[in-house]
């Protein structure tokens, strides 16, 4: 008996010893990942993608039937005030047909000007429409995952809008499911313009609903309401895109809230927007010049 | 068979549930429900099911299998790697050693218990992420996380409690 307690006690004195090795190479293997993480990426972006494409089928079942609830409890709610609903889409579709007209009119307009002065064509085509079917980022970061990936042509720093504006843009891409880092995150930065002034600036994401305006230029006067745009600059994204509008001007800090509807995402559009780097445009114009005499 | 043989072993593929819950439940922390940009306002889920098994079946979650799924969430959420894997790791060295002041009594204590212990987790993946970060965060998003994680404890953990008495 005495000796069956001493081997059962030494027992669990070997498991514990196991146990604490076990904890040691573990928390040893987690403080390494977060001191290269310390030092840049430190794990691969393309890893972190195709980890996405684990569980994405997972996340696309065990959303529908909440999808399913939610559209339910909107039906129901919308149906009391269905009748002034319907009175105010009445008036905002009467404007809208004469907004559409003078649009039609301008775009004609537009696009004569353009054969004229020979200017490009700067509309950006979509390249997918996918669905958010995740939201990463937890207490730190403002991400989601939308099911689009490599598999359709989607590539990493692409623009995602929705059809209010700019939502962010790609950063982790897998087979079948993407990334996108939101305009709101901490680690976010568009370089923006102010519409009405024709003033540029960065607008900067805090984790919170708001952004901010900064770098914009001294003794600039901002009011609440104006609009705010991509500017272009740095390339990641297309110019003239709605990023957001002026929530409030105090003193130095200028809040911006987006017009994304980044609290209700459902689909989003991938834009194709690649532009070249100068040296490869160059490159590519050399190549096109000495092909040229063969043909 | 002693008691604290591999969970396996023991329960067979029964014995699987917790980690196959865990990660379940990892996988719902991702689900956009109600505000897709307020990641912080979901609980963390695998944190209380680590809690709940570790508390009544500590063996059927191994510190691999912490590991593991902390990987897996920081590769999901997109955090930087290590941070769920660290808490995760320190979450079962805590239960392991607490468990016996705490065993056996009221649901209640278990909340208490639980509460201190995220607290002191939340607290150090701010300061963490702080630091990979160069500036400190805004400490409100995860002072509102602990908050909605503590309060959904007790739910999640009676819900966790129907399935271990039909299962396990």
């Amino acid at each position: 008996m005495r000796r069956e307690n001493i081997s059962a006690s030494r027992a669990r004195l070997r498991r514990s010893a196991r146990g604490r090795d076990a904890f040691w190479l573990y928390m040893i293997v987690a403080l390494v990942l977060l001191f290269l993480e310390m030092l840049g990426p430190g794990v691969p972006r393309t890893i972190r993608g195709y980890a996405n494409d684990l569980v994405a089928p997972l996340l696309i079942v065990l959303d529908e039937p909440i999808r399913v609830a939610q559209s339910g409890m909107e039906r129901l709610a919308g149906v009391s005030d269905i009748y002034v609903e319907n009175a105010s889409l009445r008036d905002e579709n009467d404007r809208l047909r004469q907004w559409r007209e003078a649009a039609q009119r301008l775009l004609l307009e537009n696009e004569r000007l353009r054969d004229i002065l020979k200017v490009p064509q700067r509309e950006i085509p979509p390249l997918a429409t996918a669905r958010v079917i995740g939201v990463g980022g937890g207490a730190f970061e403002r991400n989601v995952i939308i099911n689009a990936g490599s598999g359709d042509q989607v590539l990493a720093n692409l623009p995602v809008v929705d059809e209010e504006g700019l939502v962010g843009r790609t950063i982790e891409v897998g087979r079948m499911t993407s990334r996108v880092l939101l305009i709101t995150d901490f680690n976010s930065r568009v370089p923006v313009r102010l519409e009405r002034i024709d003033e540029v600036a960065v607008a900067e994401g805090l984790n919170e609903p708001l952004l901010r305006l900064r770098f914009l230029a001294a003794g600039v006067n901002v009011r609440v309401g104006d609009r705010v745009v991509t500017s272009g600059h740095g390339g990641l994204f297309p110019p003239d895109l709605p990023v957001a509008q002026v929530a409030s001007v105090d003193n130095e800090m200028i809040l911006l809230s987006p017009l994304s509807s980044l609290g209700s995402l459902d689909f989003v559009r991938v834009m194709d927007y690649r532009p070249l780097p100068p040296e490869l445009e160059t490159d590519s114009v050399i190549e096109e010049t000495d092909r040229e005499p063969q043909q | 068979m002693s008691r604290n043989a591999s969970g396996i072993a023991t329960f067979g593929l029964a014995g699987l549930t917790p980690v196959a819950l865990t990660l379940l439940l990892s996988a719902f922390m991702l689900l956009p429900l109600g505000s897709s940009v307020a990641g912080y306002a979901m609980p963390h889920l695998a944190m209380i099911s680590c809690f709940y098994w570790l508390s009544s079946r500590p063996m059927l979650i191994p510190y691999g299998a912490c590991a593991i799924i902390g990987i897996l969430l920081d590769l999901w959420i997109g955090v930087p790697l290590g941070i769920n894997m660290a808490m995760l790791l320190l979450l079962r060295l805590f239960v392991l050693n607490q468990l016996k002041h705490y065993r056996g009594r009221n649901r209640g204590i278990h909340w208490i218990v639980f509460s201190v212990m995220a607290f002191g987790l939340f607290l150090m993946s701010w300061l963490l992420m702080s630091v990979i970060s160069g500036t400190f965060l805004d400490p409100y998003t995860v002072f509102f996380q602990w908050l909605i994680t503590s309060f959904f404890y007790a739910p999640v953990a009676y819900l966790l409690g129907r399935v271990r008495r039909w299962v396990l």
